[in-house]
């Protein structure tokens, strides 16, 4: 996994969490060399801060694809479907 | 006025009039157009209309609840009751005892056969449904561009999973043209790459949501690419969109919330994840570590003479032997030696004996053949110095023959090359003498004529002539 490692920013989210998982797995399992858990490691902790800090900076993205979309009201507007 | 017999207080003329109307039991039809449904008052209020006219309506909230009906704008209904005067404002009332939404019965009717056809072709099998990705991170929302339930689909996404980019479809939801439109909206946002598709709609009557009931829409929604989520009207609304949707919710809030992951849960796999990640990379170092302990704690690492010990002793061993064996060996080799230079002296004269022997006949052998080898040889050689003296030109000369040279010593071979005065040298076997060319004659004439003045006669010399000759020939 050292040989093409793709920058953790250009992976969609489901894959950087899907690598993540696959990392913890074989961390866990205990067959690598301690070098390769090493690198592994951080690669772990390299996805799981992208994750993060996407998550915290997402902004939500809207693409209209048909008609006209009415202003958002604010948040604070309550939920009015709710039941 | 005429016709009025007394004259009457307010009071006492709507009095006559409520009394008029009370009696009055009707079944009515007509088009909600008003509601006012709030907490804290006795009961509902509502305007019925149809084209031409409207009738406000007011219904005791315990009946109200009895009758199961969700009043809305628009629904067509059918009420039972009287006329009323509410004497305070002089307005008037119709007063309801029950209400039932009008036609409804037939549409239910068409729509359990529906979905009866529909479950007979399997597409609300349970096996059949998908569930939705846990991060999708498109999402594909079909609904109408106006009202709550677009932005409380919005809102929620914002709220749980921002991260999901939301590919919007904004298409009627109400009338006839709803079903196509949502069709439509659905093959959009699949095609912008929605990871799965929202289909949402506020509440609404009966008849609002019946373009989620329509046949061409359940098809496209089970046969869509990618899961479908229904999240429409309120409970306990169910319709065909929903039964074969992969994923009902029963509103959009709720359609939202299944199509994101929530933010509780991405923290907690998150603090999961990063626990593991150092938990395992920890034991591995530990276990590292105890490793390398193990081997510092061995004698080879306490003693660095224990690394060498048993060579040390083998090697010892080894040159104790050697020093034993050596000297023994040797003198063991000398003797044999020793015995070995005896024999071979003893042997020696034997030895010799014998070559002595065979080089003595041998030597007297060759020289009995010493004569008889030169004797071919001789007779080759006398055969070759006879036939060397016959083509020697001292033999040619010695026939009769003669040889005229020039001044110059080369022999003349033809008549052409004489000339009158020409000094020429004749050759016998025997000797020669110079003459001079006196004449010539044409060429093709026998003979030239010489004159012998200044004659040099060398018949003496024989062997000088010969070698001369011999210089010139050879």
């Amino acid at each position: 996994m050292v040989e093409t490692q793709t920058d953790p920013g250009s992976l969609t989210f489901k894959e950087a969490m899907d690598e993540l998982d696959g990392i913890v797995a074989s961390l866990e399992s205990n067959t690598l060399e301690l070098e390769e858990s090493l690198l592994r490691y951080e690669r772990g902790v390299a996805l799981l801060a992208s994750l993060q800090t996407r998550l915290s900076q997402a902004r939500q993205q809207v693409d209209v694809l048909i008609g006209k979309l009415e202003e958002t009201p604010e948040d604070e507007v309550n939920d009015t479907t709710l039941s | 006025m005429g016709g009025a017999h007394e004259t009457l207080s307010v009071s006492a003329a709507l009095n006559l009039a409520k009394k008029a109307l009370e009696g009055v039991v009707v079944r009515i039809i007509g088009e909600v157009s008003e509601v006012s449904i709030k907490a804290g008052y006795k009961a509902v209020y509502f305007s019925i209309k149809d084209e031409k006219s409207s009738l406000p309506c007011m219904m005791w909230n315990n009946r109200y609840a009895e009758c199961d009906v969700d009043l809305r704008v628009g629904m067509l209904v059918e009420l039972t009751g009287r006329f009323s005067l509410y004497a305070a404002k002089g307005r008037m009332n119709f007063d309801v005892s029950s209400i039932s939404k009008a036609g409804e019965g037939d549409l239910r009717l068409k729509v359990a056969n529906l979905a009866k056809k529909l479950a007979s072709e399997g597409l609300m099998d349970a096996s059949k449904k998908r569930s939705a990705p846990t991060f999708a991170t498109t999402i594909g929302l079909v609904t109408s561009p106006r009202g709550d339930a677009v932005h409380d689909v919005l809102r929620t996404l914002r709220r749980r999973f921002p991260l999901a980019r939301v590919v919007f479809a904004g298409v009627p939801v109400e009338g006839e043209k709803a079903p196509l439109g949502i069709i439509e909206g659905v093959r959009c946002v699949v095609d912008a790459g929605a990871e799965l598709v929202l289909i949402v709609r506020g509440g609404g009557s009966y008849e609002d949501l019946m373009p989620f009931n329509d046949e061409g829409l359940a098809r496209a929604i089970a046969s869509c690419p990618v899961p479908v989520i229904t999240g429409i009207g309120h409970e306990p609304d169910t319709t065909i969109a929903d039964m074969v949707a992969d994923v009902r919710a029963s509103t959009p809030t709720g359609a939202a919330q299944e199509a994101s992951p929530s933010p509780e849960l991405l923290r907690e796999l998150f603090v999961r994840r990063s626990m593991e990640l150092d938990n395992s990379i920890n034991r591995r170092i530990d276990i590292e570590e105890s490793n390398l302990d193990g081997y510092l704690k061995k004698p080879i690492f306490l003693d660095s003479t224990e690394l060498l010990a048993q060579s040390y002793l083998a090697t010892d061993s080894l040159a104790q032997r050697l020093s034993v064996a050596l000297p023994g060996n040797i003198k063991r080799n000398e003797d044999a030696l020793s015995r070995a230079k005896t024999k071979l002296t003893a042997m020696l004269p034997h030895v010799l004996g014998s070559y002595e022997y065979e080089v003595k006949a041998s030597y007297e052998a060759l020289l009995n053949q010493k004569d008889a080898l030169l004797v071919p040889f001789e007779h080759a050689m006398s055969l070759t110095a006879s036939r060397l003296h016959d083509l020697s030109p001292l033999a040619v000369l010695s026939r009769g023959y003669s040889m005229v040279q020039d001044e110059s010593g080369s022999i003349i071979k033809s008549i052409k090359r004489i000339a009158v005065d020409d000094q020429l040298n004749v050759f016998f076997s025997d000797g020669g003498f110079t003459c001079v060319v006196t004449e010539v004659p044409a060429v093709g004439g026998d003979m030239c004529i010489v004159d012998l003045r200044g004659i040099d006669r060398r018949d003496d010399d024989t062997d000088a002539v010969s070698e001369e000759w011999k210089e010139t020939l050879w």
